[in-house]
């Protein structure tokens, strides 16, 4: 064998071979779907086809999960257009009038959920409209209809399912676990190698959002996952549970840094060396002594052993304090911090040491969690306003010229109206996917009209046809050069060709429905310039910034079972979806971030400070004046200004004070509060956080300083 | 077994019923497996599950319909 020395040809050749294997698996599939549904006798096979050619996709995990939505979506299309037809079948007004409602309410759906059941959403509006349109004249065929479009579509779905999965599969779950363990590896580093009290704010502030990104990212996966490998699905909750266990742990590190950062710049270097050297266990329990690498098993011994030495040197170097009460009550505050990282860390390194064990049956009875989603509601809504009237208007249309080709200008809409709702540039995104149809409707004119009719026979139909449709796959394993080109090919080429057993030849009809298609497409891009798309717009920021500050707000009154989940992962989320559409390294980012880790902390810090609360022995004044802080707290997160935020620094310093006062009385549960507390007003006071704005100094204030 | 049975008005074909309660079944070995992680032991897990299912389906449809 030649030994090839050109790296970039190296390159050039893998990527070749995976993206020509995917074109074999979808040819493959493509044409068995076919010779199923001839030999099945369904009506359209060209419907199982574009299933095939519309599912598939280079890993087998991603196959399976978005055919189990599209099965989905179709068989809830395939109900509604049933009682639509079953419930209007005189009246073509109010028919059109509630299937444009059902599409554009299936648009709204599609935006407020992710990944692939977004697209289930977008195929039930679809499919109740191709279903229902061609029985608008014969109401009596409409079951008949829906039936053999769920045939059609679950065989598609099945044979997808099955090539991408046999034949040379690209599994997804290798993709999940090597992301989990690069993720686990750079959080241990992270914390392990991290100098606190010397690493720049910004460095700190990137590596936050790389852990908000790989927190949600493997939650993706993992979504998409539990359809490849049963192994996984056995293994889900823990995964989630390691996701959310990750999270709390970065979250803590990040308090712990800024409240080293913060006593070094107030002039207490003191309490941040004492604080830097209580820490210094833990960092070395995290580095491997030479170059080894260690195991997540020999991580969580270690990480143990200095869990139990950390109380020693706390009361150790806390002596050097004694003189000095505040300091004191700073350093205990941070000592509450580090041990609680550290247990955080015991805990994740369990899970992980537990998630990587080869064999067996892992053990019963772990906690169940779930990641939150943050969702918006005016997003969607736009996009079913604008669904509805544009299918509305397009109804009116048909209706008034009588245009033979009305339906499938509608069914191109309703379809192309839910796909494009949830890119952020659906225009461009529109002309894309209607270069790409325009392309398909050619290669299917040529083969339709010019190579299939000398052709005879199921082998000969393949050959005509393939040199044409593999295009689209191709064009699929571009996606990142070229978006939506592949899907609008296949699509059409797929659909236009419209195979039959026996083959129909009417040209005139194929024209007529290319340009009815045609229509559809531009009026929805038309719908989507009348009313812009809100997704990335510097409106829809601003609203979720001021939703991720609300956050604070929402713990601050929500009921505490499962509250500190719930809030880890819905920050993230919404973090994540606000970052997706800012530029990197603008001020904009900086200053979202600079509000991120604000929310994050304040977030962190309420909840623990609530939970502190519910301790029975709390004297009931001291309890009222915390509930005050928090509430206070959250009046200021929730808009802030200078007023709110003397009223909040103002009762949280009271509330210190109070609970100072009652700490001889009450040392078992006073102590934890107090820590928390302190911290709350170290936040409050930070001059170079995204509060610093809204912060006045005081006289009296400047004195103390 | 009758070849079609009667549900909600629509005839469905009894075959189709074995094929929904064979998935289930195999949903169930599926998670079985998958719990205790035996699937390492197989050479080619997705194939092996194609005709697992091929085999279930296939033989008690034969059972059923002879």
């Amino acid at each position: 064998m030649i030994a090839i020395n050109k790296p970039w040809l190296a390159d050039f050749l893998v990527g070749e071979r995976q993206a020509w294997i995917f074109v074999f698996k979808c040819l493959l599939a493509f044409y068995i779907a076919a010779w199923l549904a001839m030999l099945l006798q369904l009506e359209q096979p060209a419907t199982a086809m574009v299933t095939v050619a519309l599912v598939m996709h280079p890993q087998s995990g991603m196959v399976r999960a978005k055919g189990f939505y599209r099965a989905i979506g179709n068989v809830a299309g395939s109900l509604c257009a049933l009682l639509l037809i079953a419930a209007f079948p005189q009246q073509r007004e109010l028919f059109l009038l509630a299937l444009s409602l059902w599409v554009a309410g299936c648009a709204g759906g599609a935006m407020k959920y992710r990944n692939f059941m977004s697209y289930g959403f977008v195929l039930s509006g679809y499919t109740a409209a191709i279903v229902a349109l061609p029985a608008i004249s014969d109401p009596t065929s409409v079951f008949d209809g829906a039936m053999m479009r769920v045939s059609e579509v679950l065989l598609g779905v099945i044979v997808a399912g099955v090539v991408s999965d046999v034949i040379f599969p690209d599994r997804l779950v290798d993709v999940l676990q090597r992301r989990r363990r690069e993720h686990f590896e750079q959080f241990m580093a992270m914390a392990g190698g991290t100098r606190l009290g010397s690493t720049p704010r910004a460095h700190m502030e990137h590596a936050h959002l790389r852990f908000v990104r790989s927190a949600v990212q493997i939650e993706d996966l993992r979504s998409s996952v539990i359809f490849e490998d049963p192994e996984t699905r056995a293994r889900s909750s823990r995964m989630q549970l390691h996701n959310l266990r990750y999270m709390s742990a970065a979250t803590t590190f990040q308090s712990l840094y800024h409240l080293i950062d913060r006593l070094q710049r107030q002039s207490h270097p003191g309490a941040a060396e004492a604080l830097i050297r209580l820490y210094a266990p833990v960092s070395n329990a995290l580095t491997a002594p030479t170059s080894q690498h260690l195991e997540p098993r020999i991580l969580a011994d270690r990480v143990a052993a200095c869990e139990a030495e950390l109380p020693m040197l706390a009361a150790e170097l806390r002596e050097a304090f004694r003189d000095d009460a505040d300091l004191q009550m700073e350093f205990d505050s941070g000592a509450t911090l580090i041990r609680r990282f550290a247990s955080e860390l015991h805990d994740l390194t369990m899970l992980e040491a537990r998630l990587r064990k080869a064999q067996g049956r892992l053990p019963d009875g772990i906690e169940h969690v779930d990641f939150k989603r943050s969702n918006d509601y005016v997003a969607p809504l736009i996009t079913t306003v604008r669904g509805f009237l544009a299918l509305s208007m397009l109804s009116l249309f048909w209706i008034n010229t009588s245009w033979a080709s009305g339906p499938s200008a509608l069914l191109t809409a309703s379809y192309f109206c839910g796909l494009l709702a949830t890119s952020p540039s659906p225009v461009s995104a529109a002309i894309n996917i209607s270069i790409g149809y325009a392309l398909g409707m050619s290669g299917a004119f040529v083969v339709a009209f010019y190579l299939m009719p000398g052709s005879d026979g199921f082998m000969m139909l393949i050959l005509a046809s393939m040199p044409l449709m593999l295009i689209g796959p191709y064009l699929l394993t571009r996606n990142a050069t070229l978006p939506g080109m592949g899907t609008g090919y296949v699509m059409s080429f797929a659909g236009i060709l419209a195979l039959k057993n026996p083959m129909v030849y009417n040209p005139e009809q194929f024209l007529n429905d290319a340009i009815g298609s045609w229509f559809g497409v531009v009026a929805c891009g038309v719908a989507f310039m009348l009313i812009p798309t809100v997704i990335g717009t510097e409106w829809l920021r601003r609203r979720q910034l001021r939703k991720l500050r609300q956050q604070v707000t929402f713990v601050a009154s929500s009921p505490m079972a499962g509250l500190l989940y719930h809030a880890e992962s819905s920050n993230r989320d919404l973090l994540h979806q606000i970052v997706q559409h800012t530029r990197p390294d603008s001020d904009e980012l900086r200053h979202l971030l600079s509000w991120d880790l604000a929310v994050h902390e304040c977030v962190r810090a309420v909840i623990e400070l609530r939970q502190d609360m519910q301790h029975a022995e709390l004297p009931p004044p001291l309890k009222d004046i915390m509930q005050r802080a928090v509430d206070a707290l959250a009046r200021l997160y929730d808009a802030p200004d200078t007023r709110r935020w003397q009223d909040a620094c103002r009762i949280v310093g009271h509330a210190i004070m109070l609970t100072t006062q009652a700490l001889p009385r009450a040392q078992a549960c006073c102590r934890a509060p107090l820590g928390h507390l302190l911290q709350l007003r170290a936040a409050l006071r930070d001059d170079e956080s995204a509060l610093a704005p809204f912060i006045v100094t005081t006289p009296e204030q400047q004195r103390a300083a | 077994m009758p070849r079609e049975i009667e549900f909600a008005g629509a005839t469905v074909p009894g075959l189709l019923l074995v094929y929904l309660g064979c998935l289930v079944m195999q949903w169930v070995i599926d998670t079985v497996i998958g719990r205790y992680g035996w699937y390492r032991h197989v050479w080619h897990p997705a194939l092996f599950r194609v005709a697992l299912f091929f085999c279930l389906f296939g033989s008690i449809g034969l059972l059923l319909y002879p």
